[in-house]
This record gives C-alpha cells, sequence and structure tokens, in this order.
C-alpha cells in the first residue's frame, strides 16, 4: 500500500521554531541566532556588548557541545544565561531552545541571543525562532570563507568581522570578504569590530537598540 | 553533518504517519534531497539503516531522490540547471549574485506500508 506523505523532514523542527517564536512575540523580546565557526569570538562579542552600561536588558542562550564556561563569563556580567549542552550535537534545534525558555526572564527582555554550537555548516539549516541569524566570523579565519560556507552567508541578516585588530599581521583581503559575502546576500549588514579592542562596538550596539526597537 | 538528527526525525514522521494511517510495518520510504541541502545521501542512507532497529520501520529501504540545483541569474537572467553540489557564480555571466530556486529540498515523498 502506498501513502503520500509529503513533509519536509524537518518539519517537527519548523513547527517548534514557530511555536518558540509566537512566545518571543508575546513577551515582545527580540531573538538572534548567533552563529560561528569555533573561536571566532561569540562569547567575547557578547561580553563586549554586556560590559558597554547601555539601557538594552539582553539575556543568553549558550550552546556548547560540553561545558558551562560560555554561560559562566555571561553571568559574570549580571545578563540572565542558560547552557545548553549538545552532548554532541552539532546545532541547536528548535525544541532544545523550547526546553528551557521558562529559565528565562523573556517578559523583562528587551533581546535574546542564542549562541549556538561554533560550526559553519549545521546551525544555517535549523531554525529556532529567532527574529534573525547573525554570523560573526573572525578575519584570522581568511577571506575565502564567504564561498566557502555560502549557505551561513545567505542566511544571516548580519555579518560580524571580529579581530580587525589583527588585520595588518595577516594577509586577509578585507574588501574580498565584503564583496564575496554582499554578492551572496546583497541585503546583508556587515560590522568590522575587535573585541580586544572594543574599536566598532559602539556601532554594533547602536544597531542592535535599533533593531530591538521593532518588537 | 547532520545526518543522524536528519534519520530520526525521518523516522517519527514515517512512524507516526503509518500508524495513523492503521498500518503496522513500512517496506520502503521514498525521499527528496537536494544538492545542496548539506546533507550527503551516502551518509544518510548509513545513518537511517542505524536507526531504524526496532521500529516499525525496521526493515525499510531508503530510497533517495537526489534534486539539482537550479537557479536564476540577478544579473542576466539566465535559468540554469547544475549537478554540483554549489553553485558560486552564474554559470552563463559568472555573476555571483543569483537566486537558488532548487537544490535545498530535505522532502519525504511518500511510503510504502503494509
Amino acid at each position: 500500500m502506498k501513502v503520500k506523505v509529503a513533509t519536509k523532514i524537518l518539519e517537527a523542527n519548523d513547527r517548534i521554531a514557530v511555536e518558540n517564536r509566537r512566545l518571543f512575540d508575546i513577551a515582545g523580546v527580540f531573538v538572534i541566532n548567533l552563529m560561528s565557526a569555533p573561536g571566532a569570538g561569540k562569547t567575547s562579542l557578547l561580553e563586549k556588548t554586556l560590559e558597554q552600561k547601555t539601557e538594552l536588558k539582553i539575556g543568553v542562550i549558550e550552546g556548547d557541545i560540553a561545558g558551562t564556561d560560555d554561560a559562566e563569563r555571561v553571568e559574570r556580567l549580571g545578563a540572565p544565561v542558560v547552557q545548553i549542552n549538545t552532548g554532541g550535537a552539532c546545532h541547536l534545534d528548535a525544541n532544545m531552545i523550547y526546553e528551557v525558555l521558562g529559565e528565562l526572564p523573556l517578559d523583562t527582555l528587551d533581546i535574546l541571543v542564542i549562541e549556538n554550537v561554533g560550526n559553519l555548516v549545521c546551525p544555517a539549516e535549523f531554525k529556532v525562532g529567532e527574529n534573525m541569524k547573525v554570523m560573526l566570523l573572525s578575519i584570522t579565519e581568511g577571506h575565502d570563507k564567504p564561498l566557502k560556507y555560502p549557505l551561513m552567508f545567505q542566511e544571516s541578516s548580519a555579518l560580524v568581522l571580529n579581530k580587525i585588530d589583527l588585520v595588518p599581521y595577516t594577509n586577509v583581503d578585507m574588501e574580498k570578504i565584503r564583496k564575496d559575502a554582499l554578492s551572496l546576500n546583497p541585503g546583508l549588514k556587515i560590522f568590522e569590530v575587535s573585541c580586544r579592542t572594543g574599536e566598532g562596538i559602539s556601532e554594533w550596539i547602536a544597531w542592535l537598540k535599533e533593531i530591538s526597537k521593532k518588537t | 553533518m547532520h545526518e543522524v538528527s536528519i534519520a530520526l526525525n525521518l523516522l517519527e514522521i514515517i512512524t507516526a504517519q503509518c500508524r495513523k494511517e492503521g498500518y503496522s510495518r513500512i517496506d520502503a520510504v521514498r525521499i527528496k534531497i537536494g544538492r545542496a541541502s548539506g546533507i550527503m545521501p551516502d551518509a544518510l542512507a548509513f545513518a537511517f539503516e542505524a536507526t531504524k532497529g526496532d521500529t516499525i520501520a525496521g526493515n525499510a529501504l531508503l530510497e533517495i531522490e537526489e534534486v539539482p540545483l537550479t537557479g536564476n541569474c540577478r544579473d542576466c537572467g539566465a535559468v540554469f540547471t547544475t549537478e554540483a553540489e554549489y553553485v558560486l557564480a552564474c554559470p552563463e555571466c559568472a555573476s555571483q549574485s543569483f537566486l537558488m530556486t532548487a537544490g535545498r529540498e530535505l522532502d519525504i515523498i511518500d511510503m510504502e506500508v503494509s
């Protein structure tokens, strides 16, 4: 007996993502899915952002395969944070997020940042209910990355280029990163920052304030 | 890279639908995988074999149809199809600005139940 199924394999994930998004909308919180390779500086960007005493109330969900180091770094700066350990999985999915939502004071937050598992491939495939995806690329990873990992650049609304204080010590071609990233995604908003020196962080925060007003 | 997650999602959907339709065994399932979905058919077939275990799909054959990548160029307007896993530029004019119209599928088509 042949039975038609006609379902997307990730339909269950997408359904939970829609439910997460509904809960975020009710709470009036703007949600960013922050993605990058391991060591690009996702947690450092969060630290730099939280260190600036702005009126923005930011909460964080930390996704890692193992450990609580990142959550501890963020908690030290006074932000509400939940750590998810995926136990080997290469990405966060919608259900992992759904299960921890009760542990965060969503109603009091302006922005929730979901720091995904460090990986330039899988996280782009799984919706978690975010308003937008933001990708971080450290310039030491090389200017060939947009064309090697196109999906990540196509799915993101903003690209934060980190470690720009190291540009003089590398052969990185910043123009090529910009050109290739924009050709993959003409609407991409690009920031250049150094989480070590603080350069460019104020532009990034000004943008966060602007987008969070939309909720 | 996350073929096991995909295999588990697939098993959950087909076993639930099989029971809902009042059948007790899945003999075969047909799926569509886009070339640019990031999923490797061989790895998915392996993950399916490894996870179907003692479910009602334990003896099911997995048939994978690969969908080529197609696109529309934003610059020259070309409509193209390729066997490549990724296209970085329009094959006609080499522009990197194009819209992918197919190739990211990860869909279940149908299944054979008894």
